[in-house]
This record gives structure tokens, C-alpha cells and sequence, in this order.
């Protein structure tokens, strides 16, 4: 009775897999949104009771400091609305002058603001979850940024919720420039991230090029996905090889510390 | 016995979102913890064969949708969707480890509760070793990456992984031992039952 019933349960879970494998990516991302539209909410739970738990063990402020802490946040706030301000007027004169000249529009971008609500929990996959999905306008390949750099992209959507695969991942691919030189290349993520540390590399066609550690490198905005000039992270070292040169760098922005990002809803690159 | 399979579904699926907010064990370089499987291989243990293969459904299906990566590759036709390692492979995986540690049942059911332990820490640092020939192989063909590269941090990574599970594994069997006891399922109970109904 227990043979037949294991064979029976064998021989559906074999059928169950080749179903499954002979899915082809449409089929794998729309399982993977719908799981993922599952699990989100346990993960905003999870994330929020994470958030009390930081927050009880950094302790309590009190209230002379909560007030030091409110002065000094009201005047950064002033000191950035009147940069801001005028960054505008800039942008607007910038505007006239491009038109002026018959430069290409430069695209505008619109950005979403995102929490993390989850990281990975493989050894081998570099993705984060966000607390956007498909309601707030966010779609599969859009890129994913924050003030100090690129983070990665958008490759898994659901309603209110969003996978992120980071630029630390070998499978994540960003066309790059390096600052002050002609150099481009393809940016990836390692597999093996040096000590903790997420590590970058950058495979550049020309085993001549003269880099020096430090330089910046910016994201070109060949390929569409990424807008151009978004920093991507600083050259740490450089070695040519038999057939090309090969870089690897330091991530503009801490990936292991990420908490809020923004999601580039707007045009793509240039 | 179906209804200790139902606690285990709930106990896989709580472990993986657990799973989500423990950061890697930074002087293991890195290495993960791995709660879901260990609850696996529990119920590998508990129930009979043909209910391990739902779980191992239930556990490879939760993976794969979460790690899974369609990627983008551009071809001489334009940019193309390619799925990494196919949704699948995670069931075939978890049934596969899922055989092995059956093959221990008997011992568990002469109340050799250390056969978890060892065999979880064994059977995790397994599972991240395919993991990472799979993926080593996917991506060598894909997009001439890195490939078998295998140094230090990433021996540590799969070793770690065991070594954590296996200190973990007791703390798990003792949880898991107790809700089983709430549901009244008692594995050795039912495999004398089993093995008498078919004398």
C-alpha cells in the first residue's frame, strides 16, 4: 500500500517538475510575481518588527536630544530646499540654453522611493526585496538607485512589492565609463565578494589603458536600461590580461547596509 | 500524519521569511543560514517517502520562486529573456537529499535524534554545493562567467552553511518533535502502523 502510494507520489512530482522546467521565462516570472505578491506582506511584517526590535536595542532618546536632533534637521532642511531651489532655476536655464543650441533634450527622470523590506537569504544570489510593485508604476528592468550611486535593478514585480537583483551580482550587467579617460566597459558583480565586502568588476576591451585607482566610474547608458551617469563605484585596481583589461572596483553606494532606495520610473537613459 | 505534513508546509514557509532577516555570518565569510531545509530534512525523517516528495514540492516550488533569475542577454536578434537555472531544479534537489536522509529513518525511529543533526549539516553544505555547480555551469555557458572559481571564501560559504545547520538542527528537532506531539503524530507509531498494515 505504502510502495504503490510512493510511486504514485513519485511519479507526480516527476510530471509536477517537467512542467516547471519546460516553463519558459514568462511562465517563471509570472509564478515568481505571484509568490512574491504572497510573501510580501510577511516580509513588510517581518521588516517592521526588525525596524522596533534596532530600534529598542539603539535605546530610547530623550527629549533634550530628540529637540538638538529636530534643530538640526530643520536647518539641513532649509540649507536644502534653498539648494534645491536654485539647482532648479539652473536646471530651467540649462533647458533654454540646450534648446538654444539644438541640444538633445536630456531625459528626465521620476523617481519612486522604496524601503527594503528583505534581503536575499542564498549564498549565491544578490537581490533585495522593496516595498513598491506594479501599483506604484514600478516594471521588470527598471533601474534602482540611491543618492550616492546605483544599486541595481528591478527583475521581479508584484502588485505592492519588488525583487532587486544588486550590481554585486555576477548576473547583473551595467555598461560603464571611467572618469577622465575614453575607457568603457561591462561592469558585473563577483561571486566571491573579498571579506564581506561586495566587490565589482569591470572587463574594459583595451589591456593598455593607463588607470589609476580612485578614478569614478559612471554607468554610459549603452544598452538602455541605466540612464547615463549614474556612479556605479570607484576603480580599485587594474590588471591587463592575454585579451583584455580587468578592473575591479569599490560600490559606489554600501549594499549591505541599504534601507532606502529610489526606483527610476521616468525615461531610461539619454 | 496529513495534518503534521500541514504543520511542516507552515513551519518550511515560516522558516524561509526567517531566513530573509538573518544576515550571513560575517567570520564564516559570508555563509548562510539555512533554517528551511533543516526543517526539511526533519519531516525527511518523520513522514514516509511519498509525503517527503510534497514536501520537497512545497520547499523546492518557495526557492526557486524567490532565487530564481531570468536574466537579459543581447543576441545578434536583440535582447532576449533567458531563465538562469530553470524553475524546477530546487524540487529535484530537496526530493533527491530528501532520499537520502529517508534512508536514515530507521534509525530515527529507534529515537536517534543525532541523525538529524548530522545529516542536516551534511545535506545543507550539499545543497549549496550544487547550487553553486549549477549555477558555475548556467553561467559559464550564458555569459563566460567566472565559472568553477573556487577558492577560500567559497569553500567556507558551502562549510559554513553545514556548520551552522548542524548547530541549529537540535533546536529545530526539539520544535518540531513538540508540534508533532500537539497533532498527534508520533513517526514511530505510524511506521509500525504502516508495517503492519502491509504484512
Amino acid at each position: 500500500m505504502m510502495k504503490r502510494f510512493n510511486l504514485a507520489a513519485l511519479i507526480i512530482v516527476v510530471i509536477l517538475v517537467g512542467g516547471f522546467l519546460w516553463m519558459g521565462p514568462s511562465g517563471t516570472q509570472r509564478i515568481q510575481s505571484a509568490f512574491l505578491g504572497f510573501i510580501s506582506p510577511f516580509l513588510k511584517t517581518g521588516s517592521a518588527l526588525e525596524k522596533k526590535i534596532t530600534a529598542v536595542r539603539h535605546g530610547l532618546k530623550t527629549l533634550a536630544q530628540l529637540e538638538v536632533e529636530n534643530q538640526q534637521l530643520s536647518v539641513r532642511n532649509k540649507e536644502l530646499s534653498a539648494v534645491n531651489s536654485m539647482l532648479r532655476d539652473l536646471e530651467a536655464e540649462n533647458r533654454q540654453l540646450r534648446k538654444a543650441l539644438e541640444y538633445r533634450e536630456r531625459a528626465e527622470f521620476k523617481l519612486v522611493p522604496a524601503r527594503i523590506i528583505a534581503r536575499d537569504a542564498s549564498t549565491w544570489w544578490n537581490t533585495v526585496e522593496i516595498d513598491r510593485g506594479t501599483a506604484e508604476g514600478i516594471r521588470r528592468e527598471m533601474p534602482v538607485l540611491t543618492e550616492s550611486g546605483l544599486v541595481g535593478k528591478v527583475t521581479v514585480v508584484s502588485d505592492h512589492a519588488a525583487t532587486v537583483v544588486l550590481i554585486s551580482d555576477e548576473s547583473c550587467k551595467v555598461a560603464a565609463k571611467i572618469e577622465g579617460t575614453r575607457e568603457q566597459g561591462i561592469v558585473s558583480g563577483e561571486r566571491d565578494s573579498g571579506g564581506g565586502v561586495p566587490l565589482i568588476s569591470m572587463r574594459i576591451p583595451s589591456k593598455q589603458a593607463e588607470l589609476e585607482p580612485g578614478r569614478k566610474v559612471y554607468s554610459s547608458g549603452v544598452g538602455g536600461v541605466y540612464p547615463a551617469g549614474i556612479l556605479i563605484g570607484v576603480l580599485r585596481d587594474f590588471k591587463a590580461r592575454e585579451l583584455d583589461g580587468y578592473a575591479t572596483l569599490i560600490p559606489a553606494v554600501d549594499l549591505t547596509t541599504l534601507e532606502d532606495v529610489f526606483v527610476v520610473t521616468g525615461a531610461g537613459s539619454q | 500524519m496529513i495534518a503534521f505534513l500541514l504543520v511542516l508546509i507552515v513551519a518550511c514557509f515560516g522558516s524561509l521569511v526567517v531566513q530573509h532577516f538573518i544576515p550571513p555570518v560575517a567570520f564564516l565569510e559570508g555563509a548562510r543560514v539555512f533554517l528551511m531545509p533543516v526543517v526539511f530534512f526533519y519531516g525527511a525523517l518523520a513522514l514516509p517517502y511519498g509525503l517527503t516528495l510534497a514536501l520537497a514540492v512545497v520547499c523546492g516550488f518557495m526557492w526557486d520562486a524567490l532565487t530564481v533569475q531570468v536574466v537579459s542577454l543581447m543576441g545578434e536578434g536583440g535582447i532576449t529573456n533567458v531563465v538562469e537555472i530553470a524553475f524546477g531544479w530546487s524540487i529535484v534537489l530537496y526530493a533527491l537529499l530528501g532520499a537520502v536522509m529517508s534512508g536514515f529513518r530507521p534509525l530515527f525511529l529507534r529515537g536517534r535524534w543525532e541523525i538529524h543533526c548530522l545529516m542536516s549539516g551534511l545535506l545543507v553544505s550539499l545543497m549549496v554545493l550544487a547550487e553553486f555547480l549549477m549555477l558555475s555551469l548556467r553561467r559559464v555557458a550564458l555569459y563566460e562567467a567566472t565559472g568553477f572559481v573556487i577558492n577560500r571564501e567559497i569553500w567556507w560559504r558551502i562549510g559554513g552553511a553545514g556548520l551552522i545547520a548542524l548547530a541549529l538542527a537540535p533546536l529545530v528537532y526539539w520544535f518540531l518533535s513538540g508540534l508533532s506531539s500537539v497533532v498527534n503524530y508520533h513517526p514511530r507509531a505510524a511506521a509500525a502502523r504502516n508495517r503492519t498494515e502491509e504484512v
